[in-house]
């Protein structure tokens, strides 16, 4: 375990826990959230493939496209006006929402687009991809075909470079200032590119988040689940679950690892501290626009809390809550007061030949921490 | 002592001190199935004549053990664009209007060549149960040990003078939960130890099975036999079932001895041993096709029991389902080619379904209303699709099959009677099913 910092700085939440403002309900399993810029707008990917506006009324679902198969990400741009989405159908489509209209839809993955990401000020579009498929004895991935991470053009669509990683790549984020582009693997990967180049800069291995089934069965699970950039572009936080035994039983610890990344050999400067987590995957973490906290969401298998707020100097836990569903992404309104969290509860059995609604988008209210950044 | 371990071994590669071992383990295997009551009958085959016969006409059996319980909607059942799809579509196969998971490209191929049921209904939910059901396809009657197929199937289609072990268990994974418990269980039953199974596989290697260096053959051939005449005499002065299961083991192991090279991956040609794929379930299905070419008449592949994705469902069986893909159809094709197919059942199931629904976890739970299997070769007419689901999948609502019905299928598949009863010392009467369940007949050939 590594060393805590000693300095303890005021924890914002002291004075103001998180509080939940209302979970938003959606017919199915919701996989990703994204706010526009004005706070106004809410988008959710879900898994009947929809990519939805959420209210303003309450259950007001707007349909502004589809994908084929599960959609897996969403993103506002033009402060809602446009929206870029993935889905498991492999493909990156380019929406006008207030006419609910396609405008460009993009074959970027032979198999599933894991995960989605947009940086408007540097004009780029990310999807990571590719199938876990038997590369070896042990189970171990197989390389793939095809390059694994796509980067589009903002504005045209246009493919600007395909770039080589060991499927599956899970997760992909762009720094803030859109400088760099990073993705993680099932294996614990983390390759970081420059966006404008394409040209690989780091790679960061940490068998942490990547378990091998001594007991049910020989594969892997797990991997980099959701990753993101300090503001300084300094380091690398990225979130998962930790080894087990079992990885089929989801069980192991709720785990985030920060990397500096940018040196001749990354080097692992924190990670979850010991006793501040309990069990399960984590599939989001998420900086709060103060950069003074961040935030790691997931599902519980055996603990306190799916949510934890972590102080970003210390890396204290500061804050958790207990949602009851599993947290799919986890996303901060621009003035930092709202945090959005997609997720879904056990998909009901059929009453009367209906299906209940299983998929949530909780708001909670969190303390601002203005700061200028 | 030797040991067939090296650098190249595709076996040692999983590497570590929880992967090494055995001849403990293997022993332990073996003294297991020693504690269940011995029925004796090795008077059978002492006629070489008849043995030979029984030869020419030997059926064979491939179990692969998909433990855990295999979603039928990303294998044979697949709903595409209902709430229970899950993530995958579905695909044409060679058999018009039947669709199967887009992740079996290759069985789409061959379907024509399968027999598949999308019927199944059984009454287990938990593992351990439902294991012990459909292992021994019919619900014991306590406090009697029903023996599992691969023991009846030793039983029946079996010959003492075949130095290959009449039940084969590959399972390279020691672990399994349920079914690491359910391992070290009676498999064989009332039928006693010599039926069975040796396990092998992984790191449960055939090691010290080799003769002693400083032992010539001619003493060992010695040594056994003064072994074997004092404990035939102390079995047969006592009636004693425990020597006899001791001598059951001992021809066990020397008959392993005399065939180790069959149990050896590395013996095998590289283009056989890359069409299977390199995982551990791939492998070991080639090496059950190797045994079966040469003689042994039951063996059963399992690999723990990966298929129990309470959790990370999609993103297990995107690997594992193309994986069970390739080596269906590979173990297909390649009995056909060797013309072992028709006297070959290859059976492909595991103890239940998954749910319809899908758990907070992103996972599918254990279902066994409503789920699939596929079997091919001896006895089964191929290309044939036996009854169906509802729409979304959460109950059979054509030609309902039940575990019973199965195993009077397979034996049937092996030309043997279903309701052949037992007749075993102090015993009630059993039959191999009991009360004339029938088969399905419609992929009987």
């Amino acid at each position: 375990m590594l060393k805590k910092v000693d300095s303890k700085p005021s924890n914002p939440f002291k004075n103001q826990p998180a509080k939940i403002l209302k979970t938003l309900r959606l017919p199915t399993g919701t996989l990703s959230v994204d706010v526009s810029e004005d706070g106004k707008n809410l988008f959710a990917a879900c898994i009947d493939g929809g990519i939805y506006r959420v209210g303003p009324g309450k259950d007001e679902l707007t349909k502004i496209g589809q994908h084929d198969r599960y959609a897996s990400g969403v993103a506002s741009i033009n402060n809602g006006k446009n929206l870029v989405s993935a889905g498991y159908d492999g493909r990156v489509r380019w929406h006008e929402s207030s006419q609910q209209k396609e405008l460009i839809n993009n074959k970027a993955h032979s198999f599933w687009s894991w995960q989605l990401a947009v940086n408007e000020k540097a004009g780029f579009v990310a999807s990571s991809g590719g199938q876990y498929l038997c590369g070896g004895y042990k189970y171990e991935p197989k390389a793939s075909k095809e390059p694994t991470v796509m980067l589009f053009e903002l504005d045209s669509g246009r493919l600007a470079h395909a770039l080589s990683h060991i499927p599956p790549v899970q997760s992909v984020t762009f720094s803030q200032d859109g400088q760099f582009v990073a993705a993680g693997n099932l294996m614990g990967e983390v390759r970081v590119w420059e966006t404008r180049t394409g040209k690989l800069l780091s790679k960061i291995e940490t068998p942490n988040f990547t378990g091998w089934g001594i007991i049910k069965g020989h594969y892997y699970t797990g991997g980099v689940f959701s990753l993101f950039f300090s503001p300084d572009n300094e380091d690398l936080y990225l979130a998962g679950m930790g080894t087990t035994r079992d990885p089929a039983a989801g069980n192991g610890r709720q785990l985030w690892q920060r990397f500096k990344w940018n040196q001749a050999k990354p080097q692992k400067v924190d990670e979850t501290h010991s006793g501040e987590s309990g069990s399960g995957l984590m599939e989001t973490i998420t900086l709060h626009p103060s950069g003074k906290y961040f935030v790691m969401g997931g599902r519980i298998a055996k603990g306190k809390w799916n949510v934890a707020f972590f102080d970003t100097k210390t890396g204290s836990i500061i804050h958790s809550i207990s949602t009851r569903t599993r947290v799919t992404e986890a996303v901060f309104s621009k003035d930092g007061s709202r945090l959005y969290l997609s997720a879904a509860v056990t998909q009901p059995r059929p009453k009367d030949g209906k299906i209940n609604p299983w998929g949530r988008i909780h708001v909670y209210e969190v303390p601002k921490v203005f700061r200028a950044f | 002592m030797s040991s067939t371990q090296g650098k190249s071994d595709p076996l040692s590669s999983c590497g570590g001190p929880d992967h090494r071992i055995h001849r403990r383990m293997f022993l332990q295997g073996l003294a297991a199935s020693a504690a269940s009551t011995t029925f004796s009958w090795s008077g059978l085959f002492n006629s070489e004549a008849f043995a030979d016969e029984v030869s020419k006409k030997q059926k064979h059996c491939i179990l692969l053990w998909l433990c855990g319980g295999p979603s039928q909607f990303e294998t044979w059942d697949p709903k595409p664009g209902r709430p229970t799809s899950g993530p995958f579509g579905s695909i044409p196969t060679v058999i018009p209007g039947v669709h199967v998971s887009e992740l079996m490209p290759q069985s789409a191929k061959i379907l024509d060549k399968l027999a598949v049921v999308r019927s199944m209904k059984t009454d287990p939910t938990e593992h351990f149960q439902a294991i012990d059901r459909l292992t021994r396809g019919v619900k014991t009657r306590q406090p009697f040990v029903r023996p599992a197929l691969g023991s009846v199937l030793a039983r029946e289609l079996g010959q003492l003078e075949n130095p290959i072990p009449n039940f084969i268990l590959l399972d390279p994974c020691p672990e399994g939960n349920e079914f690491k418990a359910f391992k070290r269980g009676n498999w064989a039953g009332w039928l006693g130890a010599e039926y069975g199974p040796v396990r092998l596989g992984g790191q449960y290697r055939l090691e010290d099975i080799d003769r002693l260096v400083d032992l010539n053959s001619e003493d060992q051939e010695e040594r056994e036999a003064l072994r074997k005449f004092l404990s035939r005499k102390y079995e047969n002065d006592r009636s004693s079932k425990a020597a006899s299961s001791h001598n059951a083991i001992y021809e066990r192991v020397k008959g392993l001895m005399s065939c180790a090279d069959l149990f050896d991956l590395n013996k095998l040609p590289k283009k056989d041993l890359e069409r299977y794929g390199p995982g551990t379930f791939g492998q070991h299905t080639l090496l059950a096709r190797n045994l079966v070419e040469n003689g042994a008449p039951f063996v059963m592949v399992a690999n723990g029991m990966p298929w129990d994705c309470h959790v990370f469902n999609h993103e297990i069986y995107q690997m594992l389902v193309p994986d069970l893909d390739n080596i269906i159809y590979q173990l297909t094709t390649d009995l056909e080619e060797r013309g072992l197919l028709e006297d070959t059942l290859v059976v492909v199931m595991g103890e239940f379904g998954r749910t319809p629904w899908l758990n907070s976890s992103r996972g599918r739970d254990h279902y066994p209303n409503a789920w699939s299997l596929a079997m091919t070769g001896a006895g089964i007419k191929p290309g044939v699709v036996v009854g169906a689901t509802d729409e979304d999948g959460y109950g059979v609502t054509d030609r309902k099959v039940g575990s019973e019905n199965l195993f009077a299928t397979i034996f049937k598949a092996l030309d043997l009677d279903p309701y052949k009863k037992y007749e075993v010392n102090d015993l009630p009467t059993f039959h191999l099913v009991e009360e004339k369940v029938e088969p399905i007949h419609e992929i009987l050939s």
